[in-house]
């Protein structure tokens, strides 16, 4: 019988809810619009319309050498013109983000090539080709994993996360990259980094509460969703605490 | 040495406040009598960027700005989460918590009784700062920072 994955265990709304961010047969469900340009803007690694800088020539003029592995893996967009490694860094909010920092890890790993990303406890970081990474970045900024108020994209000074929100309900941000408009919708006035745009980019509208408590996949006492009360998750963490601690990791009981 | 003996108390908004709703609620409180001191704290906005890539430059933040106590201009420098209060006595309190029940009406706030400055120095103090001189500052913000309390005008 062919392996199916699980993706993660849990009866749970928030359960169910990393599931589906981490199946890639599910699509992502697609929330705002966000342009190519915007992107590029807020990652702040190039110029609107600059070329890709390289950091080698192109495969098909450098001259692969004879190797099975490189003729079994197609590279990349990216890899293929010898783009740059660039990265995003997201930070999600405690208080009920659309995804968390190994949630969004696992997404993508399952859903993308050639990427290296990295969990920290209050933000994750992708690194991959630039161009790989402009769509990519869409991706994540365009769909349900994305909410403008509660989800920053900070490449420095990250701090925020588990901290109340503002009282216009906006992440703490100490540079202050987004801002709530007075109509309503969340504007880019930095880079990722901190440095001043040129003009304001918006990414969109805050989603409201209810949607973000049925999208939510944090265990929170305070967003509703308390850890204890999904037994089916406890009981598989302790099953993985209690191998690793009499086994090792060893795969026996 | 601080006196030990004043009773001290802890706002904490259930969100961080802006500068016009810190302002609004800061004149409040400090509208009743017998009020010796008060520390705005939070999470800092600082003026200039102080680490990352952007290092060194100006930190703009639209939200910033000086806000008006009592007549006196005071710089925030950070986004107000939790006000601090050390008071003569305990009667002020009541007028204390409906000024509050006033400005945050959209979210809920706490108001804790108990003991939230530091009363005397620790070895780690001692280690830190040596000693410090005006004792007014013990515990509530950093000896060594160039910035000084400002002494606002009592309305007794």
């Amino acid at each position: 019988m062919a392996y199916k994955p699980q993706y993660g265990p849990g009866t749970s709304k928030v359960a169910e809810n990393r599931r589906k961010q981490m199946n890639p047969a599910v699509k992502l469900e697609k929330i705002r619009d966000v342009t190519d340009e915007d992107v590029v803007l807020i990652l702040g690694h190039r110029a609107p319309g600059q070329a890709y800088p390289t950091a080698h020539p192109p495969l098909a003029e450098q001259g692969e050498p004879d190797c099975p592995i490189r003729k079994i893996v197609a590279p990349t967009e990216g890899a293929k013109a010898g783009d740059r490694v660039r990265y995003i860094q997201f930070a999600d909010s405690m208080l009920n983000a659309p995804s968390q920092p190994y949630q969004r890890t696992y997404t993508e790993m399952y859903r993308y090539r050639g990427i290296d990303p990295g969990t920290l406890s209050g933000r994750q970081i992708v690194e991959c080709r630039e161009r790989d990474l402009e769509q990519i970045s869409k991706d994540l900024i365009n769909t349900n994993l994305f909410d403008p108020a509660r989800v920053g994209i900070r490449g420095a000074t990250v701090h925020g996360h588990s901290l109340r929100l503002a009282e216009d309900g906006m992440m703490f941000d100490m540079l202050q990259r987004c801002v709530l408009d007075k109509d309503g919708i969340v504007k880019y006035v930095k880079d990722q980094i901190g440095v001043p745009l040129d003009k304001k980019v918006a990414v969109g509208k805050p989603m409201d509460e209810k949607w973000l408590g049925d999208n939510t996949t944090i265990f929170h006492v305070l967003g509703g969703n308390p850890y204890r009360n999904d037994a089916e998750y406890v009981e598989y963490i302790q099953r993985i605490h209690s191998l690793r601690t009499k086994y090792g990791y060893m795969p026996k009981e | 040495m601080a006196e030990t003996s004043y009773p001290q108390i802890r706002i904490v908004p259930a969100r961080f406040l802006t500068p016009d709703t810190a302002e609004t609620l800061i004149n409040k409180i400090l509208s009743t009598t017998g009020i010796r001191r008060i520390v705005l704290n939070g999470p800092r906005v600082p003026e200039i960027v102080p680490y990352g890539p952007a290092r060194g430059t100006p930190n703009v933040v639209a939200q910033r700005r000086e806000i008006e106590v009592m007549g006196e201009t005071i710089k925030l420098q950070v986004q107000v989460g939790t006000i601090l209060i050390e008071l003569e006595d305990e009667t002020p309190i009541p007028e204390i918590r409906k000024a509050c029940e006033t400005v945050l009406t959209n979210f809920p706030f706490t108001l804790q009784e108990g003991r939230f400055m530091r009363s005397s120095m620790t070895m780690t103090d001692y280690a830190k700062y040596g000693i410090v001189e005006d004792e007014r500052i013990l515990g509530i913000v950093d000896p060594k920072s160039k910035t000084r309390p400002i002494i606002l005008q009592g309305n007794k």
